[in-house]
Protein backbone atom coordinates (compact mmCIF):
# COMPACT_ATOMS: atom_id res chain seq x y z
CA UNK A 1 0.00 0.00 0.00
CA UNK A 2 2.84 2.39 0.89
CA UNK A 3 4.38 1.80 -2.54
CA UNK A 4 1.08 2.53 -4.28
CA UNK A 5 0.57 5.69 -2.22
CA UNK A 6 4.06 7.07 -2.77
CA UNK A 7 3.45 8.78 -6.19
CA UNK A 8 0.42 10.63 -4.76
CA UNK A 9 2.44 11.77 -1.76
CA UNK A 10 5.48 12.84 -3.76
CA UNK A 11 4.00 14.37 -6.92
CA UNK A 12 0.91 15.69 -5.11
CA UNK A 13 2.99 17.66 -2.67
CA UNK A 14 5.88 18.78 -4.85
CA UNK A 15 4.02 19.95 -7.96
CA UNK A 16 3.26 23.66 -8.08
CA UNK A 17 0.52 25.32 -10.12
CA UNK A 18 -2.67 23.56 -9.03
CA UNK A 19 -4.68 20.45 -9.75
CA UNK A 20 -4.48 20.27 -13.55
CA UNK A 21 -0.71 20.25 -13.54
CA UNK A 22 -0.58 17.71 -10.72
CA UNK A 23 -3.02 15.41 -12.55
CA UNK A 24 -0.92 15.58 -15.71
CA UNK A 25 2.32 14.95 -13.82
CA UNK A 26 0.71 12.01 -11.98
CA UNK A 27 -0.66 10.72 -15.29
CA UNK A 28 2.79 10.87 -16.88
CA UNK A 29 4.18 8.93 -13.94
CA UNK A 30 1.40 6.33 -13.53
CA UNK A 31 0.66 5.74 -17.24
CA UNK A 32 3.94 6.31 -19.06
CA UNK A 33 6.63 5.42 -16.52
CA UNK A 34 5.16 3.01 -13.94
CA UNK A 35 2.42 1.63 -16.26
CA UNK A 36 0.13 1.04 -13.27
CA UNK A 37 -2.94 2.31 -15.12
CA UNK A 38 -3.90 2.59 -18.79
CA UNK A 39 -4.32 5.89 -20.61
CA UNK A 40 -8.06 5.15 -20.78
CA UNK A 41 -8.18 4.71 -16.99
CA UNK A 42 -6.33 8.00 -16.61
CA UNK A 43 -8.64 9.85 -18.98
CA UNK A 44 -11.74 8.43 -17.32
CA UNK A 45 -10.47 9.40 -13.84
CA UNK A 46 -9.50 12.86 -15.12
CA UNK A 47 -12.86 13.43 -16.80
CA UNK A 48 -14.95 12.23 -13.86
CA UNK A 49 -12.83 14.15 -11.36
CA UNK A 50 -13.55 17.24 -13.45
CA UNK A 51 -17.32 16.86 -12.93
CA UNK A 52 -17.18 15.70 -9.29
CA UNK A 53 -18.02 18.45 -6.77
CA UNK A 54 -15.05 19.86 -4.89
CA UNK A 55 -11.37 19.91 -5.78
CA UNK A 56 -10.63 18.00 -9.01
CA UNK A 57 -7.19 16.64 -8.08
CA UNK A 58 -8.49 15.14 -4.82
CA UNK A 59 -11.28 13.35 -6.69
CA UNK A 60 -8.75 12.27 -9.30
CA UNK A 61 -6.55 10.70 -6.59
CA UNK A 62 -9.59 8.98 -5.05
CA UNK A 63 -10.48 7.51 -8.46
CA UNK A 64 -6.96 6.33 -9.31
CA UNK A 65 -6.39 5.05 -5.75
CA UNK A 66 -9.60 3.03 -6.05
CA UNK A 67 -8.42 1.54 -9.37
CA UNK A 68 -5.08 0.57 -7.81
CA UNK A 69 -6.04 -0.70 -4.34
CA UNK A 70 -9.80 -0.41 -3.77
CA UNK A 71 -11.35 1.82 -1.09
CA UNK A 72 -8.23 1.70 1.10
CA UNK A 73 -6.17 2.87 -1.88
CA UNK A 74 -8.63 5.71 -2.52
CA UNK A 75 -8.50 6.89 1.08
CA UNK A 76 -4.71 6.69 1.40
CA UNK A 77 -4.17 8.47 -1.93
CA UNK A 78 -6.47 11.31 -0.83
CA UNK A 79 -4.75 11.66 2.55
CA UNK A 80 -1.29 11.47 0.94
CA UNK A 81 -2.08 14.24 -1.53
CA UNK A 82 -3.81 16.63 0.89
CA UNK A 83 -2.37 16.38 4.38
CA UNK A 84 1.24 17.55 3.83
CA UNK A 85 0.26 20.40 1.48
CA UNK A 86 -2.50 21.46 3.92
CA UNK A 87 0.02 21.67 6.76
CA UNK A 88 2.41 23.63 4.53
CA UNK A 89 -0.35 26.01 3.42
CA UNK A 90 -1.21 26.80 7.04
CA UNK A 91 2.48 27.50 7.76
CA UNK A 92 2.74 29.67 4.63
CA UNK A 93 -0.32 31.67 5.70
CA UNK A 94 1.33 32.39 9.02
CA UNK A 95 4.53 33.49 7.25
CA UNK A 96 3.03 35.80 4.61
CA UNK A 97 2.40 38.81 6.81
CA UNK A 98 6.03 38.95 7.88
CA UNK A 99 7.41 38.22 4.38
CA UNK A 100 5.51 40.93 2.54
CA UNK A 101 8.01 43.65 3.45
CA UNK A 102 10.97 41.63 2.10
CA UNK A 103 11.75 42.46 -1.55
CA UNK A 104 13.99 39.43 -2.12
CA UNK A 105 11.28 36.99 -1.03
CA UNK A 106 8.72 38.80 -3.16
CA UNK A 107 11.12 38.67 -6.17
CA UNK A 108 11.52 34.91 -5.71
CA UNK A 109 7.72 34.53 -5.48
CA UNK A 110 7.19 36.63 -8.65
CA UNK A 111 9.67 34.43 -10.53
CA UNK A 112 7.85 31.32 -9.30
CA UNK A 113 4.51 32.71 -10.53
CA UNK A 114 6.08 33.25 -13.99
CA UNK A 115 7.29 29.64 -13.98
CA UNK A 116 3.80 28.47 -12.97
CA UNK A 117 2.47 30.18 -16.12
CA UNK A 118 4.88 28.09 -18.19
CA UNK A 119 3.76 24.99 -16.31
CA UNK A 120 0.13 25.79 -17.21
CA UNK A 121 1.03 26.03 -20.92
CA UNK A 122 2.83 22.72 -20.57
CA UNK A 123 -0.32 21.17 -19.09
CA UNK A 124 -2.40 22.46 -22.03
CA UNK A 125 0.11 20.86 -24.39
CA UNK A 126 0.08 17.52 -22.55
CA UNK A 127 -3.73 17.42 -22.37
CA UNK A 128 -4.01 18.10 -26.09
CA UNK A 129 -1.14 16.05 -27.50
CA UNK A 130 -2.77 12.56 -27.27
CA UNK A 131 -5.75 13.82 -29.28
CA UNK A 132 -3.79 15.42 -32.12
CA UNK A 133 -2.58 13.37 -35.07
CA UNK A 134 -4.56 12.64 -38.21
CA UNK A 135 -6.29 15.55 -39.92
CA UNK A 136 -9.83 14.72 -38.70
CA UNK A 137 -8.59 14.00 -35.19
CA UNK A 138 -6.75 17.33 -35.07
CA UNK A 139 -9.82 19.19 -36.37
CA UNK A 140 -11.88 17.62 -33.61
CA UNK A 141 -9.33 18.71 -31.00
CA UNK A 142 -9.26 22.27 -32.36
CA UNK A 143 -13.08 22.49 -32.33
CA UNK A 144 -13.40 21.30 -28.71
CA UNK A 145 -10.48 23.30 -27.39
CA UNK A 146 -11.24 26.42 -29.39
CA UNK A 147 -14.92 26.17 -28.52
CA UNK A 148 -14.17 25.99 -24.79
CA UNK A 149 -11.70 28.87 -25.03
CA UNK A 150 -14.13 30.99 -27.05
CA UNK A 151 -17.07 30.25 -24.74
CA UNK A 152 -14.98 31.17 -21.68
CA UNK A 153 -13.95 34.38 -23.43
CA UNK A 154 -17.62 35.20 -23.99
CA UNK A 155 -18.18 34.87 -20.23
CA UNK A 156 -19.71 31.38 -20.07
CA UNK A 157 -18.82 29.72 -16.74
CA UNK A 158 -16.83 26.41 -16.72
CA UNK A 159 -19.72 24.13 -15.65
CA UNK A 160 -21.89 24.63 -18.78
CA UNK A 161 -18.76 24.46 -20.96
CA UNK A 162 -17.77 21.12 -19.42
CA UNK A 163 -21.32 19.76 -19.75
CA UNK A 164 -21.46 20.99 -23.35
CA UNK A 165 -18.15 19.25 -24.13
CA UNK A 166 -19.48 16.00 -22.65
CA UNK A 167 -22.65 16.16 -24.74
CA UNK A 168 -20.88 17.14 -28.00
CA UNK A 169 -18.18 14.54 -27.37
CA UNK A 170 -20.90 11.91 -26.94
CA UNK A 171 -22.64 12.99 -30.15
CA UNK A 172 -19.36 13.31 -32.11
CA UNK A 173 -17.26 10.28 -31.07
CA UNK A 174 -13.67 9.76 -32.30
CA UNK A 175 -12.98 7.67 -35.40
CA UNK A 176 -12.67 3.93 -34.60
CA UNK A 177 -9.14 3.79 -36.08
CA UNK A 178 -7.75 6.61 -33.91
CA UNK A 179 -4.76 5.65 -31.72
CA UNK A 180 -5.73 4.71 -28.18
CA UNK A 181 -2.64 5.81 -26.24
CA UNK A 182 -0.29 3.55 -24.39
CA UNK A 183 0.05 1.90 -20.99
CA UNK A 184 -1.12 -1.40 -19.53
CA UNK A 185 -2.40 -1.77 -16.01
CA UNK A 186 0.15 -3.44 -13.80
CA UNK A 187 -0.28 -2.05 -10.27
CA UNK B 1 -17.60 28.83 15.84
CA UNK B 2 -18.97 25.31 16.41
CA UNK B 3 -16.78 22.81 14.53
CA UNK B 4 -19.77 20.91 13.15
CA UNK B 5 -21.24 24.14 11.75
CA UNK B 6 -17.81 24.96 10.32
CA UNK B 7 -17.70 21.53 8.64
CA UNK B 8 -21.19 21.95 7.18
CA UNK B 9 -20.47 25.43 5.84
CA UNK B 10 -17.22 24.30 4.20
CA UNK B 11 -18.89 21.16 2.86
CA UNK B 12 -21.66 23.28 1.34
CA UNK B 13 -18.99 25.41 -0.37
CA UNK B 14 -17.10 22.39 -1.76
CA UNK B 15 -20.23 20.54 -2.86
CA UNK B 16 -21.42 23.50 -4.89
CA UNK B 17 -18.18 23.99 -6.84
CA UNK B 18 -16.23 21.89 -9.33
CA UNK B 19 -12.80 23.45 -8.97
CA UNK B 20 -10.36 24.32 -6.19
CA UNK B 21 -11.14 28.02 -6.01
CA UNK B 22 -14.71 27.70 -7.29
CA UNK B 23 -15.97 27.70 -3.71
CA UNK B 24 -14.48 31.13 -2.98
CA UNK B 25 -17.63 33.27 -3.55
CA UNK B 26 -19.67 31.07 -1.21
CA UNK B 27 -16.93 31.00 1.44
CA UNK B 28 -16.71 34.80 1.36
CA UNK B 29 -20.48 35.13 1.61
CA UNK B 30 -20.75 32.73 4.59
CA UNK B 31 -17.64 33.60 6.59
CA UNK B 32 -16.93 37.27 5.77
CA UNK B 33 -20.27 38.83 4.85
CA UNK B 34 -22.88 36.85 6.84
CA UNK B 35 -21.09 35.56 9.96
CA UNK B 36 -18.16 38.02 10.25
CA UNK B 37 -15.79 35.32 11.53
CA UNK B 38 -13.16 36.16 8.92
CA UNK B 39 -11.89 39.39 7.34
CA UNK B 40 -11.27 39.86 3.62
CA UNK B 41 -7.55 40.15 4.40
CA UNK B 42 -7.53 36.76 6.18
CA UNK B 43 -9.47 35.21 3.30
CA UNK B 44 -7.00 36.71 0.84
CA UNK B 45 -4.04 35.33 2.80
CA UNK B 46 -5.68 31.88 2.86
CA UNK B 47 -6.12 31.96 -0.94
CA UNK B 48 -2.53 33.14 -1.51
CA UNK B 49 -1.22 30.39 0.80
CA UNK B 50 -3.27 27.78 -1.08
CA UNK B 51 -2.01 29.00 -4.45
CA UNK B 52 1.61 29.58 -3.55
CA UNK B 53 2.40 26.21 -2.01
CA UNK B 54 2.39 22.86 -3.81
CA UNK B 55 -0.72 20.69 -3.92
CA UNK B 56 -4.38 21.41 -4.66
CA UNK B 57 -5.63 25.03 -4.70
CA UNK B 58 -8.69 23.80 -2.78
CA UNK B 59 -6.41 23.44 0.24
CA UNK B 60 -7.04 27.14 0.88
CA UNK B 61 -10.18 25.94 2.68
CA UNK B 62 -7.96 24.38 5.35
CA UNK B 63 -6.36 27.80 5.87
CA UNK B 64 -9.82 29.37 6.10
CA UNK B 65 -10.82 26.77 8.69
CA UNK B 66 -7.56 27.30 10.58
CA UNK B 67 -8.17 31.05 10.72
CA UNK B 68 -11.68 30.41 12.09
CA UNK B 69 -11.11 27.44 14.41
CA UNK B 70 -7.37 26.92 14.99
CA UNK B 71 -5.81 23.46 14.66
CA UNK B 72 -9.11 21.58 15.17
CA UNK B 73 -10.67 23.91 12.64
CA UNK B 74 -7.92 22.98 10.14
CA UNK B 75 -8.63 19.27 10.67
CA UNK B 76 -12.35 19.87 10.12
CA UNK B 77 -11.46 21.95 7.04
CA UNK B 78 -9.39 19.10 5.63
CA UNK B 79 -12.27 16.66 6.17
CA UNK B 80 -14.71 19.02 4.43
CA UNK B 81 -12.27 19.43 1.53
CA UNK B 82 -11.80 15.71 0.92
CA UNK B 83 -15.36 14.43 1.61
CA UNK B 84 -16.88 15.25 -1.83
CA UNK B 85 -13.92 13.64 -3.64
CA UNK B 86 -15.23 10.15 -2.80
CA UNK B 87 -18.36 10.80 -4.89
CA UNK B 88 -16.14 10.06 -7.89
CA UNK B 89 -16.01 6.35 -6.96
CA UNK B 90 -19.69 5.42 -7.59
CA UNK B 91 -19.51 7.68 -10.65
CA UNK B 92 -16.45 5.78 -11.85
CA UNK B 93 -18.15 2.43 -11.24
CA UNK B 94 -21.19 3.48 -13.25
CA UNK B 95 -19.39 5.19 -16.16
CA UNK B 96 -16.44 2.75 -16.12
CA UNK B 97 -18.73 -0.12 -17.16
CA UNK B 98 -19.34 1.72 -20.45
CA UNK B 99 -15.87 3.25 -20.86
CA UNK B 100 -14.98 1.20 -23.94
CA UNK B 101 -17.94 2.49 -25.98
CA UNK B 102 -16.93 5.01 -28.66
CA UNK B 103 -19.54 7.55 -27.58
CA UNK B 104 -18.41 7.42 -23.93
CA UNK B 105 -14.79 7.74 -25.08
CA UNK B 106 -15.88 10.68 -27.21
CA UNK B 107 -17.49 12.37 -24.20
CA UNK B 108 -14.36 11.82 -22.09
CA UNK B 109 -12.07 13.12 -24.84
CA UNK B 110 -14.34 16.12 -25.43
CA UNK B 111 -14.08 16.96 -21.76
CA UNK B 112 -10.27 16.60 -21.78
CA UNK B 113 -9.96 18.96 -24.75
CA UNK B 114 -12.44 21.46 -23.32
CA UNK B 115 -10.43 21.40 -20.09
CA UNK B 116 -7.32 22.24 -22.11
CA UNK B 117 -9.16 25.16 -23.70
CA UNK B 118 -10.38 26.39 -20.32
CA UNK B 119 -6.90 26.11 -18.85
CA UNK B 120 -5.43 28.05 -21.76
CA UNK B 121 -8.04 30.75 -21.17
CA UNK B 122 -7.26 30.81 -17.43
CA UNK B 123 -3.55 31.20 -18.16
CA UNK B 124 -4.12 34.46 -20.09
CA UNK B 125 -4.76 36.77 -17.10
CA UNK B 126 -2.17 34.91 -15.04
CA UNK B 127 0.41 35.43 -17.79
CA UNK B 128 -0.54 39.11 -18.03
CA UNK B 129 0.15 39.53 -14.29
CA UNK B 130 3.20 37.29 -14.12
CA UNK B 131 5.09 38.26 -17.27
CA UNK B 132 6.22 41.80 -16.61
CA UNK B 133 9.54 41.88 -18.44
CA UNK B 134 12.11 39.88 -20.42
CA UNK B 135 13.27 37.87 -17.38
CA UNK B 136 9.79 36.64 -16.42
CA UNK B 137 9.04 35.87 -20.10
CA UNK B 138 12.21 33.77 -20.33
CA UNK B 139 11.33 32.02 -17.05
CA UNK B 140 7.81 31.17 -18.29
CA UNK B 141 9.12 29.81 -21.63
CA UNK B 142 11.96 27.90 -19.96
CA UNK B 143 9.50 26.40 -17.46
CA UNK B 144 7.22 25.32 -20.33
CA UNK B 145 10.12 23.68 -22.18
CA UNK B 146 11.58 22.00 -19.09
CA UNK B 147 8.29 20.47 -17.95
CA UNK B 148 7.08 19.51 -21.44
CA UNK B 149 10.21 18.13 -23.05
CA UNK B 150 12.25 16.78 -20.13
CA UNK B 151 11.50 14.49 -17.18
CA UNK B 152 12.45 17.22 -14.73
CA UNK B 153 10.00 17.46 -11.83
CA UNK B 154 8.12 20.74 -11.63
CA UNK B 155 9.34 21.28 -8.05
CA UNK B 156 12.93 21.73 -9.30
CA UNK B 157 11.76 24.02 -12.08
CA UNK B 158 9.98 26.21 -9.50
CA UNK B 159 13.00 26.24 -7.19
CA UNK B 160 15.27 27.17 -10.10
CA UNK B 161 12.90 30.00 -11.10
CA UNK B 162 12.81 31.28 -7.50
CA UNK B 163 16.63 31.18 -7.37
CA UNK B 164 16.90 33.12 -10.65
CA UNK B 165 14.40 35.70 -9.35
CA UNK B 166 16.34 36.06 -6.12
CA UNK B 167 19.71 36.42 -7.88
CA UNK B 168 18.27 38.92 -10.34
CA UNK B 169 16.90 40.98 -7.43
CA UNK B 170 20.31 40.96 -5.75
CA UNK B 171 22.40 41.93 -8.77
CA UNK B 172 20.14 43.90 -11.11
Amino acid sequence: MAQATWPFFWFGNTTFGGGYITMIVLGRELVDRLKWITRQDFELAFALARVTPGTNIIAFCAAVGKILRGWAGAFSAVIAVTMPSAALAVLLMQGFDSWQGRPRVMAALAATVAAVTGAMWSTVWMLTRPHVGKWKQTCRAVVFMGGAFGAARLGVTPVPIILGALIFGYLWPPQPNEPEGSGERAG
Amino acid sequence: MNLFVLYLLLLKATLTSVSGLGSLPMVRQDFVVTRHVLTDHQLNMAVVAGRTGPGPYGIYLVCVAYAVGGVWGAIVGLLATITPAFLVIPLMHWVGAHAGKPRVRGAVQGLMLASAGLLLFASVPLARDAIVGPLTLILALASFAAITFTRLESMWVMFAAAAVGLIARMFV
